[in-house]
Order: C-alpha cells, then structure tokens, then sequence
C-alpha cells in the first residue's frame, strides 16, 4: 500500500479580480470568481511531488463549503489528484476557526489511514492560518507549519520551515500534517485530458451525519467566537498635494515642517 | 490530545483572572514580538486591576526571566527543561496548555509570528476555547472583562472586532510590529518562579535537524520605507532607493513583480503576498498600486506616490503626488534632503553661503 495523502483546500474570491473601492476602501467581492486559496495550490503541488515520486500514493482533496467549492475540487483532480471530497452541510455556515479544525479532523478520521495531511499557511479570505495547526490538534499529530519544501525519505516527512530568523529542517513520523507557504513552488497545471476526467469521475459529498459530529458542535453554533462589528478603515483622507521636479525643496520643507521627516 | 469534541465554555467564568502572554525566544534571546505583547498585555491587565503574567519556555532562561520582569511584567513564569531548548509544537503547546489550566487566565496573548501562530492554534484546542488571529488593536470591556479583538480583514479594508463571550481564556494572536517594546526599567520589581519540568517522550517525536539562521529584513517596524516598482525599470534602479533610504533612515520595500524578476529579495516585498507595513512615511517609486499592493502598505500614515502617470491607482491613496520620471525626482529629493540637513545643523552658513 501506498502512501495516502489529504490536501485540505478552501475556495475564495479571486485576489486579482477584487479591487478595493476607492472611496469606501471596502473589497467588492461580488465581481470576482472563485479560485483556490493560492498556498493551497502549493499544498496541492506540495502533494503532487510527493506522488510523483511514489507513484502508489492516493492523494485526496476535500473542502468544507458550499455546493459550488466542487469547482475547486475538479480543478485539483485535473493536476493530478485522485479524489476530491466535499463536506457540505447548512449546519457548517459561519463557522470560526474551531469547528472548521474539528469538522475537517473528522472529515479525515472518517477517510481513515491517513499518512499525511497538507493545507495553506492560510487563506486570503480569513487569513488565520490557525486552521492547519487545529486539525492536527485535534487528531493528535505533529505538523510542521510554513514549510517551502517537504519530502519523504527512509519512512520519515522531512520539511523545511521558513521562519522569520532562518529555515528550520524538521523530521517526524508519519502521520503528520504540513502547512505550505504561498509560492513555495510552481503548481502545475491541469490538461484538457484531465479536466474532462476529472468531470467524468465526479466528487464525493458527505454532510453532518457523514462524519458523525453533533450539529450544535459546527458552524456558527459550534464557534467560541462572534464578529460583533466590522467597521471600514477608512480613517485618513488622503490629499493627493502635488509637488513637481525643481520643487523638491519645497516638498523636504513641508514634511519636516509638519513633523513626517526627522532630519 | 483533545479528540474530536467541541469547544466547551467552563462554568465559572469569574474564575478567570488576569492577563497571560507568551514571551517568543529566538536563539536564546526574547524576541521583539513577544516583548511587544508586554505593553499591550499590561494595559489590558492593569485597566481591571489584574496582573500581567509572562511565560517563558526554554533551557537557558534564568536571564531572561528577570529581563522580562524589568520589561513590564508583574509575574514571571519559567518552565525550564533541556527539550524545550527550542521551539516545538507539541511540548511548547502541551506546557502553555498545562499551566493555563493550572492559572485560569482570563485572557491569553500571543505573537503572530510563525512560530506563535504554530502554536496558538493548538493552545486554542486543547483548551477548547477561541482564538482571533492577527490583531492590530487590543482592548478590554472594563465591566464584563471581555476581551476586544480587533483584526483587518477583507484586504485590510475592514476591521473587526471579534469576541470570545463564553470560552476561557479567550485567546488572540497580536500582530507584530504594531504594539510598542516598552522601556526596561532595571531593578523594577516582579514575582519570578523558575519551574523545571520534564516532558513525556512520546511527545519529542519532532526532530529539528538543522537551522540555517538568515538575516531576513523587517519592514513592519519601519517607520520610513521607500518602496520600488516596474517603474523603475531596471534592477540598478533600486540603488538609487537604497540611497535614498539611507539619507532618512529607511528601509528600501518593493512591489511583487520586482521580487519576481529577482531585481531585490523577497524580504523587500509589500503586499497581500508580502510584508504588511505601516511606517510614517511611505514612498511609491513607479508603482502602479493594485489592490494586491496596496493591500499591504494602505495604513501608512503618509503615502509619497512618485509616478509618471498621473492617473496611476497609487494616487487615489496618496497624500503628495508627483508626476515625474522617478530618474528626475529622486536625486533632486535626495539633493534637497542633504541641503536641509546642512542647513539644520548649521543654518547660518548656510544662508550666508
Ligand atoms: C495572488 C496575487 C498576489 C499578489 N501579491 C502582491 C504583493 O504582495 N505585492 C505586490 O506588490 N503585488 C502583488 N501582486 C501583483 C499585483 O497585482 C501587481 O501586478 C503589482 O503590484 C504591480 O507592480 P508594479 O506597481 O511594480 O508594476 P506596474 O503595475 O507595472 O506599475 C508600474 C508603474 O510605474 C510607473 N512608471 C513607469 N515608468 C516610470 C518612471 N520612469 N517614473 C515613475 N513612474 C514610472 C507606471 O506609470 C506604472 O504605474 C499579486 C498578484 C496576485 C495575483
Ligand atoms: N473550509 C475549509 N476547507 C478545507 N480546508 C480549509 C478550510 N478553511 C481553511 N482550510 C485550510 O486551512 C488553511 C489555513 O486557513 P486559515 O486558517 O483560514 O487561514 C488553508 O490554506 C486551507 O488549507
């Protein structure tokens, strides 16, 4: 038997088509398309290698979210993956950091045997990074967090961890969960061939009573914390004083006149 | 480990009480992040009359036990061990998960840094409790004790504030760069304990090979970056930016696709995929300020957008504008900026010059 793998993804609005509104400063969200969390791609790929090598390995992506995250999973299938699984149930709306950790650990109890688990360093849309680290809590495992490169060699995951003061290389026994930062590599993309079978093979959907947690233990329910506000930064207004070349001395006196450049 | 049950809030949250934070070490000396959660913890703390309570994991801590006591907190609490000589997960997670059973703090703070983002996350389970990631503002509801978290999101373009009404501690990742280092005050007095401990063997599986130890450049301090892009249309470009930076004390930034095409490191990028900044100045050098840019550098207080377009994106941001070739613009200001200096240190040869 091969390895078996799960790559944990999530589908948010694409960055690129987001434009900030310049008069709010709030995201208008409604225009763009839905994409893989970008350091989900290079958990993905992350994956990918790893299968390259071992070919025996079954790789499995799933995702909690809506019905249309199903989109993401056959992108994931085209590149390569072998099965895209989604948790999908009105009970998991509005769910914080804690339940998704918990609906996605027993996604993965319920998969069983599972080696290894990749996910994001964290999505652009929560950006907690908080959710990789809950899964393997909650599975009791070791993990290795903002990893740029991972591999397997003599029956142990090694990792590399992009720290702030330096790369950390770490080993660890299987099972084990690896968080991949964004750009870590390139992912690869998907071929016409594989798309179309992808779409022929299908996902599987599971709901609540797949993976037998009690309903007021996901979702908003289930969540320690609630957003009580939200309220636009839009603190400065910015006014947009032109200077032109030759007036640099100008400019110089102004920023150090209201106390900007301390000269 | 907590096995796959929900998040259960405790029956007497008034046993609850103070303020702990994790002091982050890096290679044997307290990290600037952590140093940080002192400021914002003793505010939080001292507004209820409680106490701020830092703890230290590690071998070599003796010094830095009493060095975090003159920093600001009232209590320090040490768990020393030769296993946690270093950062892992599961012992460093399993200690903080101990001792707050053990102390019940009302609240409990963290750095957002990598490792303490690592970590947070699995204190937040094990004590079936919530954590809100990434926070910029800090603040505590004086009568209810509940603790205010505030975070950017969206892109940076909201803030929200998020509560943890029922669960204890109520947990939060601080954002680096953002809260002060306070000043050490020698001699300051504090409770201190040293503990040894041990941990299980079956929780030192992870094994840390090897550490390559990299200068990398932090931006989310500075308060005066000058930032690069496209337009500067060459890699050389950036040198005269470094020149600049020199001349006011500041960082050199850059937009992403600089970094791509490796005109200047990683560590120079702003942005969503980059370094989130707010310095008090910061200079847009040919960059066009797409949402992925100015996602990362919106909150500075001063925004200096040098840009041959006058209708480049940047400007709708931009407190000063210039529309110029930043070939021109840039050794006039640099010119202008010695002049000043020159001229602050001795005014009257300069005038009679
Ligand atoms: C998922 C994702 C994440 C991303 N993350 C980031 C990120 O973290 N940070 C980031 O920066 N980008 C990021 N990007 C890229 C972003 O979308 C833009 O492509 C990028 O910010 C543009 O960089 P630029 O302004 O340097 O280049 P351009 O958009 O090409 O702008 C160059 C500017 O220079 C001006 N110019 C040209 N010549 C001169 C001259 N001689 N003097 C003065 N001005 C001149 C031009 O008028 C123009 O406005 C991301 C993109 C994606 C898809
Ligand atoms: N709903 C979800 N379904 C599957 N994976 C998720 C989900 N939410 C988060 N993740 C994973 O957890 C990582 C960190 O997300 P976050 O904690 O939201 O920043 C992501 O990059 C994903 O790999």
């Amino acid at each position: 038997m091969g390895l078996k793998i799960v790559v944990m993804i999530k589908q948010v609005p694409d960055s690129q088509e987001v434009v900030i509104d310049p008069v709010t400063f709030t995201l208008n969200r409604s225009a763009a398309r839905n994409v893989i969390n970008p350091a989900d791609e290079n958990a993905i790929e992350a994956a990918l290698r790893i299968k390259d090598k071992l070919p025996d390995t079954h790789i499995t992506v799933i995702t909690m979210g809506p019905p249309f995250a199903e989109t993401a999973l056959l992108d994931a299938m085209a590149r390569g993956v072998d099965d895209g699984l989604l948790v999908s149930d009105r009970a998991f709306a509005g769910a914080d950091t804690y339940p998704t950790g918990l609906t996605l650990a027993a996604t993965i109890t319920k998969i069983g045997d599972v080696d290894m688990i990749f996910a994001g360093e964290e999505s652009t849309d929560s950006s907690t990074g908080h959710v990789g680290p809950g899964v393997a809590e909650f599975l009791g495992i070791e993990q290795a967090s903002y990893t740029s490169n991972s591999w397997i060699e003599d029956g142990y995951v090694y990792a590399e961890r992009e720290l702030e003061d330096g790369i950390e290389t770490v080993k660890m026994k299987p099972p084990s969960l690896i968080t991949v930062v964004t750009n870590a590599n390139v992912p690869r993309n998907a071929t016409l061939r594989m798309k179309i079978d992808a779409i022929r093979k299908g996902i599987k959907t599971w709901t609540l009573a797949d993976i037998e947690l009690k309903p007021e233990w996901v979702g908003l329910k289930g969540s320690p914390t609630v957003v009580k506000s939200m309220r636009t930064m839009n603190e400065k207004k910015r006014e947009g004083k032109k200077f032109k070349a030759g007036e640099m001395d100008k400019f110089v006196d102004e920023l150090v006149s209201k106390g900007i450049l301390k000269l | 480990m907590v096995g796959l049950v929900n998040a259960e809030p405790p029956e007497k949250l008034e046993e609850y009480k103070n303020v702990l934070i994790f002091l982050e070490t890096r290679q044997g000396k307290l990290a600037k992040p952590g140093l940080e959660m002192i400021s914002v913890g003793s505010a939080i703390a001292h507004k209820v009359n409680e106490e701020l309570i830092g703890v230290i994991l590690g071998n070599d801590i003796d010094d830095l036990v009493q060095e975090a006591g003159e920093y600001g907190c009232d209590r320090v609490i040490g768990l020393k061990s030769k296993e946690l000589k270093d950062f892992r997960t599961i012992p460093y997670s399993v200690c903080m998960a101990d001792l707050i059973a053990e102390l019940k703090p009302n609240i409990a703070l963290i750095p957002a840094t990598r490792n303490g983002r690592d970590l947070a996350s699995r204190i937040a389970v094990k004590s079936k409790t919530g954590v809100t990631a990434d926070c910029t503002e800090l603040d505590i509801d004086p009568t209810e004790r509940i603790l205010m978290a505030r975070r950017p999101t969206y892109g940076e373009s909201t803030l929200a504030e998020i509560l943890c009404k029922k669960h204890r501690p109520q947990m939060a990742t601080a954002r680096p760069g953002i809260f002060s280092v306070p000043e050490k005050v020698p001699g300051r007095k504090f409770q201190s304990e040293i503990r040894k401990t041990t941990v299980k063997k079956e929780n030192l599986k992870k094994e840390i090979v090897s550490f390559k130890p990299k200068s990398t450049l932090d931006l989310t301090s500075s308060k005066i970056i000058v930032s690069g892009g496209l337009g500067l249309g060459k890699p050389s470009g950036f040198e005269m930016l470094e020149k600049l930076a020199a001349e006011i004390d500041g960082k050199v930034g850059a937009s992403r696709p600089t970094v791509d095409m490796g005109w200047i490191g990683r560590d120079h990028q702003v942005g969503q995929t980059g370094q989130s900044v707010r310095p008090d100045i910061y200079f847009a050098c040919g960059i066009s300020g797409k949402a992925q840019h100015i996602m990362g550098m919106r909150l500075s207080k001063n925004i200096v957008s040098i840009n041959t377009d006058p209708e480049a994106e940047i400007n709708s941001i931009s407190d000063y504008i210039i529309t110029e070739d930043l070939y021109k613009v840039i050794p006039e200001l640099i010119e202008a900026i010695k002049k000043k200096k020159g001229g602050a240190i001795a005014p009257a040869a300069a005038k009679s010059a």
